[in-house]
């Protein structure tokens, strides 16, 4: 079979590529969220100097980020069934997406926090603040600026990693594609749309962090 | 000038960093009112000194016993540097906050003020320090010396006891240097304690109460500033003052 490319086919697969791409969205705009909780609560573990939080941290981002998003996908949805723990495909996608977003936000921020000038501890320190209250109202708004173009980048990764949730039947972009690639019995306009889509919605994203990557560098606000 | 008991007082203290010595068996009192200027070559463990009063520094031994009580790991830190102000050589302004504000947050969050009250106080001690028109800029929008202003200011909104300054002026262009020592002057003759790593031998002479001369962790002399400037007892405060130009 050659390259297979058909401009009507492509047409007529669109709308479906494009229902598709309403879960890919959606799956990615929840797990980022809980990405996001996740990541925070895992750097503050992380550069907390209490031992037991340190190495859970540690542990969590180590783990996580040392297998494959694709483990923790049949995990969520086929072996948590083995402790009566049966998932959707809804929610075993969330969840695989979520925990395993949340180790690398959680590097983002950890990067970010350590970013902030020792000094604006220190200073928030010598009033009278304790470390929470520093954390909260002097380091972490300073560090979220700054984690905004990485966190971009991030999810932009899960948009398309989101794709590995075909594996568990989640109707998301690609597997659309892969069913229109069956029933249209045709590779190349189903995929070249998918394809399409997908910088559609990554390439203003990741065009946005670079912009802001620049500006931040310029020291601007 | 006359003393009345020790606010504070440090006894044979010692800190070590990663096994080197930074301070040893560093003693000396602070009365009421008294304003300390501590000078010395750079790595004499000046700074690390006062860091260990309000406690931005553990030290490894000795003990520092602050308005009648001793500091140790059961002391409530963030109490204690309510009662102790610190200035420090890079202002470390809150960068996301305005002048203002970098006063009105602590006071909110630590004196449990209002903001309305916040507020009042705020720009009093900004008034005080002169940069009331800069109220509402950022750190980044204030020169050097502003931005140390504003770091007195929001120090001393807190009513501390004694205020600590670490080489307050070392950052800030030269031509803005007077208007941070003016305002520290102010502050001495109100009567507030203060211990101030400086170079500034000008102040030193004008406003010091005592000199404490240090060097390798250790105090190498402590003597009246005009004495101290004039003629030191010892050789290395003598090589010392031979190598600063601005006496």
């Amino acid at each position: 079979m050659g390259f297979d490319f058909n401009i009507s086919l492509f047409m007529e697969s669109i709308p479906y590529l494009i229902d598709g791409a309403k879960y890919t969205i959606l799956f990615s705009l929840i797990s980022i969220v809980f990405g996001i909780l996740i990541g925070l609560f895992v750097s503050l573990m992380k550069i907390s100097k209490n031992p037991f939080f340190n190495i859970l941290g540690n542990l969590y981002i180590e783990i996580i980020r040392g297998t494959p998003l694709l483990l923790h996908i049949m995990i969520a949805y086929y072996g948590l069934a083995a402790f009566k723990i049966n998932l959707n495909y809804f929610t075993a996608g969330v969840l695989a997406l979520s925990i395993n977003s949340g180790a690398y936000c959680g590097e983002i921020f950890r990067a970010g926090i350590e970013s902030i000038e020792k000094g604006q501890m220190e200073a928030a320190r010598s009033v009278g603040m304790s470390y929470a209250q520093a954390m909260r109202f002097i380091i972490l708004p300073q560090a979220v600026k700054r984690v905004i173009p990485p966190l971009t980048n991030e999810f932009v990764a899960m948009l398309k990693d989101s794709s590995l949730l075909s594996i568990i039947a989640v109707p998301e972009l690609l597997r659309n594609a892969r069913q229109l690639m069956g029933t249209k019995a045709n590779v190349w306009s189903p995929f070249i749309g998918a394809g399409l889509i997908y910088l559609v919605l990554t390439l203003p994203l990741t065009r946005f962090a670079s912009l802001l990557e620049r500006r931040f560098a310029k020291g601007g606000v | 000038m006359e003393f009345n008991n020790a606010i504070l007082s440090v006894r044979n203290l010692y800190k070590k960093f990663e096994g080197v010595e930074v301070l040893k068996n560093v003693s000396f009192n602070l009365h009421e009112k008294e304003v300390l200027v501590i000078v010395g070559p750079s790595g004499a463990g000046k700074s690390t000194l006062i860091r260990c009063i309000n406690r931005l520094e553990e030290p490894t031994k000795g003990e520092i016993i602050f308005n009648g009580n001793k500091i140790d790991n059961k002391t409530d830190y963030n109490k204690l540097r309510e009662k102790i102000g610190m200035v420090f050589q890079k202002f470390n302004l809150f960068l996301h906050l305005t002048a203002i504000q970098n006063i009105t947050l602590p006071l909110k969050i630590v004196k449990k003020k209002s903001e309305k009250e916040a507020y009042k106080i705020a720009m009093e001690y900004l008034s005080k320090v002169g940069l009331k028109d800069r109220a509402n800029h950022y750190p980044i929008q204030l020169s050097g010396g502003e931005q140390q202003r504003v770091a007195i200011a929001r120090a001393l909104s807190l009513e501390p006891k004694v205020m600590l300054f670490d080489e307050p002026t070392s950052s800030i262009d030269i031509e803005l240097i007077k208007d941070v020592l003016d305002v520290m002057k102010n502050l001495a003759k109100e009567g507030m304690t203060m211990i101030v790593v400086s170079h500034e031998m000008g102040f030193a002479k004008e406003v010091g109460d005592r000199i404490l001369f240090m060097d390798k962790g250790e105090i190498i002399e402590e003597n009246d500033p005009e004495d101290f400037f004039r003629n030191p007892k010892t050789e290395r405060a003598k090589q010392f003052l031979s190598k600063i130009i601005n006496i």
